[in-house]
């Protein structure tokens, strides 16, 4: 009876009809239906389209000669590598350091973890508490220690030049590291459950050959966690794609001066603020276009061993 | 005797929840969407209108309100365009709601009256808005004024008089640079993110009251060159550092903050606000209603304002037999003369017999005073926009203050299009 299950096929396509159906219906019809948008005329979301752009490829040729696209894909691709760097850095670095102490490892992994269990809108306007200009947190921490320049004019009346963590040249840091802060507990708890995959035996025949903390991490810790790092980054590479809510709470539309546009947020403006519809759709589909060469160059770069 | 105490149970229990569910039918839950969510100074108004709604009906409201901005333009247009609409809608009666009305999606009041005669007989019929196609379909709220708000102690502070009916340009300008050398900031305004009030002024500023409403149709016709004036006038501003030093990303909460904590002399904005600061100000006292400063053939005395709001209901509540009387009594309780006379204090309304605000505090006496004075009002030139022409004069406003685009060439790119 049993051996039957597995000789015939056939029933398994009436379990997986529904679930391609649902795809098809929800992800592929309205992915195709956004490829003719973007040839299209459409003033609005839901309205019906006024024929074809001219020419037809119009928004095509927008994209390439747009400035704020370009500073959108700059952005984000600076994103990405940031989020390379520092999300998945700043996350084995800790996992490291936790997995060496024996007391409060529990309280750490539940404290680098905090940040992904709250809303990103609710860290966006947490984080523009902290970087805002009069009195936020951390210029009121400069102002204390003596950073900002005062003046006191002819009037007695003391002027503080507080410093625009939203300016020109401080917009990057301030849209970057929120984000980065918000993710490294769960590439820390990703790779913390990798680390506790290594069998304590290896560390102990290290030990008795007199290896000691950093060559037992350099030559047993980072080679069996390397296909645990290799997925990290590649779901950091591809999440970094899709950041939209943080930077949108934080930066709006573009702040300041157009140069903290990303796709996602882009995107998103020119659909429902500008309800440039077909434009928007024409970005949308430069974003799928980037994620998967994106997606694909990472799945090369970091293919996890077999060996392992 | 078993089988038939088992039969009579069965039908009471049917029977009672037969009664139940034609009682439930009676209560009719409501979506209503409005701008009078997030800070908005009739919010409290608002919310005391509802509950009373509720109560003496026994429907439910959803309410979906929140603040009124080009974002929250966009979403209600979106929801019409999608089919998730609200089955009463407070909004915009100018060109911003011609999508749903000529889409059919909201009804006409002469269409109501057709069935409930007495719907906003209240209403002066010549002052309710009316739609391309020539019919009524809001019934008007309270309506609407932009002026200068000033705060007072920073004006004393710095030897600035408090401005009257026929300030200049010229001694703007002065006051500005005596507040500026105070250590104060001039102008409380975050030109990323409101600057249409100083659009409007600027606008008339360089036109008349009369020409207002005047929308450039090309690049060198006289509306065209007066908006390009216009928005010169505020890049001199910004050039000469009469705006917060972080005008570029501030957001507008904070900017108005600062003028409320005492660090801003001047702030544009509408009769809104009044309530904002009538909740957060120390001492309203240290604030007045005074006058934006007249150039060329405008006079400080001319200002901004109309009724540009009113209730709508959907097509998709008026087609529900459930929810069309319901709509009907909303709307009708929501703009009778006792709810709108909480709503106003100073602004102009609709009613026949006119509102009767009690209790003025001393900004909205301050408001009313100056209202007084007001020799002429033209609306915003911005309703007669597009979505996506305003969207783009108003983000184009931060490149020409920081020289990255020329006037002229942002209201040729929003002229083309509008």
């Amino acid at each position: 009876m049993s051996s039957m299950i597995y000789k015939k096929k056939s029933p398994l396509i009436l379990f997986l009809v529904p679930a391609f159906l649902f795809l098809l219906v929800y992800l592929y019809y309205p992915f195709f239906q956004n490829i003719i948008n973007t040839f299209m005329k459409i003033g609005g979301l839901g309205r019906a389209a006024e024929g074809l752009n001219e020419p037809w490829y119009e928004n095509y040729q927008r994209l390439r000669t747009d400035p704020y696209m370009r500073t959108a894909l700059k952005n984000t691709l600076l994103l990405t590598v940031c989020t390379v760097v520092f999300q998945v850095g700043i996350a084995l670095i800790l996992a490291l350091l936790v997995d060496t102490i024996r007391v409060g490892a529990q309280f750490f992994r539940t404290v680098y973890f905090f940040p992904i269990v709250i809303s990103a809108t609710a860290l966006g306007l947490m984080f523009n508490l902290i970087f805002l200009y009069k009195g936020g947190m951390v210029n009121q921490l400069l102002l204390s220690m003596g950073k900002l320049p005062t003046e006191v004019k002819a009037s007695g009346k003391v002027l503080v030049q507080w410093l625009d963590w939203k300016d020109q040249s401080h917009f990057l840091f301030t849209m970057l590291m929120p984000v980065m802060w918000q993710y490294v507990g769960f590439y820390f708890v990703i790779l913390i459950t990798g680390l506790n995959n290594i069998s304590p035996d290896l560390y102990e025949a290290a030990a008795l050959d007199g290896a000691d903390g950093w060559k037992r991490t350099r030559y047993i810790t980072l080679p069996l966690l390397r296909n645990v790092l290799c997925t990290c980054l590649v779901l950091a590479i591809t999440g970094a794609l899709k950041v939209f809510d943080l930077p949108w709470v934080m930066f709006g539309a573009g702040m300041p001066e157009n140069m903290s546009w990303l796709t996602g947020t882009y995107m998103y403006d020119q659909t429902f603020n500008k309800m440039n519809v077909d434009y928007g759709s024409t970005i949308a589909v430069l974003i799928v276009v980037l994620g998967v060469i994106l997606s694909n160059v990472a799945n090369r770069i970091f293919r996890p061993s077999e060996d392992l | 005797m078993k089988k038939s105490l088992a039969m009579l149970l069965v039908l009471v229990l049917m029977l009672s929840l037969v009664s139940v569910a034609a009682f439930a039918d009676k209560a009719v839950t409501l979506n209503v969407v409005t701008s009078y969510g997030g800070d908005d100074g009739n919010r409290k108004n608002f919310e005391n209108a509802v509950k009373a709604y509720e109560e003496s009906t026994g429907n439910k409201v959803n309410d979906g309100s929140a603040t009124s901005n080009e974002e929250w333009k966009a979403k209600v247009l979106t929801d019409f365009e999608t089919g998730s609409e609200p089955d009463v809608l407070f909004y915009f009666t100018n060109a911003d709601a011609e999508p749903f009305i000529s889409a059919g999606k909201v009804v006409s009041i002469e269409e109501i009256r057709a069935e409930y005669p007495d719907y906003a007989g209240n209403m002066k019929d010549s002052m309710m808005a009316v739609a391309a196609d020539g019919k009524q379909y809001a019934v008007p709220s309270s309506g609407y004024w932009e002026n200068m708000f000033v705060n007072k102690k920073v004006l004393e502070d710095c030897g600035v008089a408090v401005p009257g009916p026929d300030y200049t340009w010229e001694q703007f300008l002065a006051d500005c640079e005596t507040i500026k050398e105070a250590g104060y900031t001039p102008i409380a305004c975050s030109l990323v993110e409101v600057p249409h009030y100083w659009f409007e002024f600027t606008v008339m500023n360089n036109g008349t009251v009369e020409n207002h409403l005047d929308v450039p149709a090309a690049t060198d016709d006289a509306a065209a060159a007066k908006w390009a004036a216009g928005l010169n006038d505020i890049k001199a501003l910004y050039e000469a550092g009469y705006f917060p030093a972080n005008t570029l990303t501030a957001s507008d909460a904070e900017t108005v903050e600062l003028f409320n904590s005492g660090e801003a002399a001047f702030l544009i904005d509408g009769s809104w606000k009044v309530g904002y600061f009538t909740e957060n100000a120390e001492d309203l006292n240290d604030f007045a209603i005074a006058y934006v400063p007249g150039k060329g053939e405008r006079s400080a005395s001319e200002a901004i304002g109309g009724i540009s709001m009113g209730y709508f209901i959907t097509t998709k509540a008026w087609n529900d037999p459930d929810k069309r009387e319901a709509a009907v009594e909303f709307v009708s309780q929501l703009t009778s003369d006792e709810v709108l006379s909480t709503f106003v204090t100073t602004e102009v309304t609709a009613l026949v017999n006119g509102a009767k605000p009690e209790g003025l505090n001393p900004l909205q006496q301050s408001a009313a005073d100056a209202n007084a004075n007001i020799t002429a009002i033209a609306g915003a030139v911005q309703d007669s926009l597009t979505a996506e022409a305003r969207g783009d004069l108003f983000g184009n406003v931060q490149n020409v203050v920081t020289g990255k685009m020329s006037a002229e060439d942002a209201v040729a790119s929003a002229i083309a299009l509008n």
